[in-house]
């Protein structure tokens, strides 16, 4: 199972053409070619991945930096976990 | 600088009949149709007939910004179009033009693809799942917004929607902004790409489409043929720039033919019934627009859908305005052969009559084999006619809701 960092890395490179070598924690989002409308696509894309809802109102969409975008997320996937826990495989 | 002379210096199509303008006017010289049995799988299994755009990747056309899936398939057809017209008229937008070019487009339908796949993704799949940049793939001044942005045009963008005459009336109206001095470039034209399940339905349900002809499917459109039975969606773009002559002449520009007349009328009546006297209005318009003399017209690229009210109430509206000398202009609809691209469709055909100026040669009717009493004139059955000299061309756009545009084109 990749990480949801490498996850979210695969999602900006795959379909939003980032160049991998600018992916940093600290990089500012506006440093990697991303606007606003882009920044709702990204969260679109992250909700269809891990399955999961990103409030309207919450922290992601004011995310100024990838680790400020990557902790709301980690944090979504757990509670999402929580909420409904993965059925063992047999 | 309130009577400006408008000329054409580039000629871009996406067409059913490949995006090579040449290539395009070849085939349809040789009466080659292209439409063709198409099949819907999903939402539902449909099949008609067409005429598509094949083995197109837009990929190219959108630059790095875009995503192909936040552009709807009619916005992608006529960014290549404009790219395409902009690489013939070799114009450079620097920084004293940036604000005296703009972008007149004409669109009947929209983005046919997005609206149809949000439906279906809203009512029944997940409704909370709409793609977020919908609204901007979806909304009608999506290509002439994107168009813009791609060139840097600061000048007038607009998009024009009256169906079936709309990229006629854009380019129409782009001539009026040079014209007038409000631009000194303009981007003009069109695109349609409806052939999607639901507008595909909607349109049959009308009863205006043609049956397929089962032996030969190409052959499903026939206009002014005493057989016809209807129209033939198509799908395309086509762009022309539009410039001030002077400044055409300045930087030594190619001129492919001066833009001399555009009428617009309305018929004021019913919303799909035809009139003659708002058809004979809006040629008689153009004529006028700039004192060109009804026998300088040398070929009529007829509205021609085929159906059996349009084609002899063009037949007489034409009749109407040239008198005595009708019978001897030839007259043709190429809709017989790359389909009825709707909002895209005069533009399409104002660059076809453009290329037959240039090539001194006049494309045919296909499928024209009955003779209709009610539709006497030259059509040009067949094949077209090539080694003739073509002083000044007309091109016929008509819609639904009345509205009439023609175009008239002169040798530069």
């Amino acid at each position: 199972m990749p990480t949801t960092a490498e996850t979210l890395e695969a999602i900006l490179v795959d379909k939003f053409s980032v160049p991998r070598e600018k992916i940093y924690p600290e990089s500012a989002l506006t440093d990697l070619g991303l606007d606003s409308l882009d920044l709702i696509e990204v969260l679109f894309e992250v909700e269809e991945t891990f399955n999961i809802r990103v409030p309207q109102d919450g922290p992601a969409i004011r995310a100024a930096t990838l680790q400020e975008l990557l902790d709301t997320v980690t944090r979504l996937v757990a509670e999402a976990e929580q909420a409904a826990p993965q059925v063992e495989q047999v | 600088m309130n009577d400006r002379r408008v000329v054409v210096t580039g000629l871009g199509v996406v067409s059913p009949h490949g995006s090579d303008p040449a290539t395009m006017f070849a085939r349809l010289m040789s009466g080659e149709s292209v439409v063709r049995e198409v099949k819907f799988e999903t939402p539902m299994t449909y099949a008609n007939v067409a005429a598509v755009v094949d083995d197109f990747d837009p990929s190219a056309h959108l630059g790095a910004q875009l995503r192909s899936e936040n552009i709807d398939r009619i916005t992608q057809l006529s960014m290549a179009a404009a790219d395409a017209a902009m690489s013939d008229a070799k114009v450079e937008i620097g920084e004293a033009l940036r604000h005296r070019a703009g972008v007149s487009f004409g669109t009947g339908m929209g983005s046919s693809t997005a609206i149809e796949e949000t439906h279906v993704q809203a009512l029944t799949r997940d409704p909370t799942r709409i793609r977020p940049l919908t609204v901007l793939k979806v909304m009608n001044n999506a290509s002439a917004g994107h168009i813009a942005a791609r060139f840097g045009l600061g000048g007038p963008d607009l998009t024009y929607s009256c169906a079936c005459s709309s990229s006629a009336v854009a380019i129409g109206e782009a001539y009026r902004q040079i014209r007038h001095g409000y631009a000194d470039v303009m981007i003009a034209g069109g695109a349609e790409a409806p052939l999607t399940y639901c507008f595909f339905r909607a349109w049959d349900a009308m009863h205006v489409l043609a049956p397929i002809d089962r032996q030969r499917p190409a052959s499903t459109c026939r206009p002014f043929d005493r057989k016809r039975t209807g129209l033939v969606l198509g799908e395309g773009a086509a762009i022309v720039v539009l410039e001030e002559r002077e400044h055409a002449l300045r930087r030594g520009a190619h001129i492919h033919a001066e833009l001399v007349g555009y009428g617009s009328s309305n018929d004021h009546a019913h919303i799909t019934k035809p009139s003659v006297e708002g058809q004979a209005r809006a040629m008689r318009l153009a004529l006028d627009d700039r004192g060109t003399p009804a026998e300088e017209v040398d070929y009529v690229n007829a509205h021609g859908t085929g159906t059996a009210i349009n084609d002899p109430t063009e037949t007489r509206a034409l009749k109407e305005v040239f008198g005595a000398r009708a019978p001897a202009i030839p007259v043709s609809s190429t809709k017989s052969m790359h389909g009825h691209l709707l909002g895209g469709a005069g533009a399409l055909e104002f660059v076809i009559a453009v290329l037959a100026l240039t090539s001194g040669a006049i494309p045919p009717t296909a499928n024209l084999e009955t003779p209709d009493p009610e539709c006497d004139l030259d059509y040009v059955p067949g094949k077209g006619r090539a080694g003739v000299e073509l002083r000044c061309v007309m091109s016929n756009s008509f819609a639904f809701g009345g509205t009439n545009a023609v175009l008239l084109a002169r040798r530069a």
